[in-house]
């Protein structure tokens, strides 16, 4: 597979631990899985579980409904071992871009007739850092990160 | 028994209520396929209130939620009360830090409040 070039970020999928194809409605569910058990594996805690679960669910549904396919990259990152560990997510799509990136993210606004419009602004609440690149006609990356509490 | 409409979640009815455990994982099409069999099971079994038990249920998202609270809506234009019970308490935090509310349904910690409220209703 060929490295993804979407702008200014790079993407080597032989860095991530999970590459995940979205290209039907049953792989938001795997991909919700798939999210769940590795940051079960990392010992994050039920709470953080649960809502990197989520945001991966919001995210891959958001490449389905809206740009028919693309791809999940999760991996773990740690700047020592055993030390400061986070969870990175990435959404990548080539499908139509955001019109309008600041209402998208900001809440209360879809352009979906069975949606709440609370995808982007919820995730951008349940993770610790969001960012989003989105271009019309050329595609869309959401990058979201989860760093492990230590108690 | 003849059923016009698919199964996804057995369910159990007591006198007019209908208890709904959900036990599977809630992927877009099984919401949507439930969201059916529930209608047509109060239009033909006559239920007044329908009690989703989801304590089994790990992640509700924004578009279960939606799905759910659509359901809910449905069935009260069919003359039928939606108790949601039994919501872990990391989908509960999880849903309130998305600003997700669920609109048109009751919520309750266990089946017997959830019977409670329904019978309170009547």
């Amino acid at each position: 597979m060929d490295d993804k070039n979407f702008n200014d970020i790079d993407i080597n999928i032989n860095d991530y631990d999970i590459v995940l194809k979205i290209k039907d409605e049953n792989d938001i569910a795997v991909s919700r899985q798939m999210a769940k058990s590795f940051a079960q594996k990392n010992n994050f805690s039920l709470a953080d579980v649960t809502k990197i679960a989520t945001a991966v669910s919001e995210l891959s549904r958001n490449i389905y409904r809206y740009a028919k396919e693309g791809y999940i990259y999760i991996k773990k990152k740690e700047t020592e071992p055993d030390k400061d560990v986070s969870i990175e997510i990435i959404a990548y799509d080539r499908g139509p871009g955001i019109e309008n990136v600041e209402q998208a993210v900001a809440g209360g606004y879809t352009t979906s007739e069975r949606s709440l419009g609370l995808g982007l602004s919820g995730i951008r609440r349940l993770i610790d850092s969001f960012y989003i690149k989105s271009e019309v006609g050329k595609g869309t990356v959401v990058m979201a990160e989860k760093r492990r509490r230590r108690f | 028994m003849k059923t016009k409409f698919t199964m996804v979640v057995p369910t159990i009815k007591l006198y007019d209520y209908l208890i709904v455990p959900i036990q599977i994982e809630l992927d877009d099409l099984t919401i949507e396929k439930l969201q059916m069999q529930l209608l047509n099971e109060i239009s033909e079994k006559k239920i007044r209130g329908i009690i989703l038990d989801v304590s089994m249920v790990d992640v509700i998202d924004s578009y279960i939620s939606f799905v759910l609270s659509e359901t809910a809506a449905m069935a009260k234009a069919m003359g039928c009360h939606t108790v949601i019970c039994k919501i872990q308490p990391q989908v509960a935090l999880t849903l309130a830090q998305m600003g997700i509310k669920l609109k048109d349904v009751f919520t309750a910690n266990s089946l017997e409040g959830a019977v409670d409220i329904l019978n309170r209703l009547d």
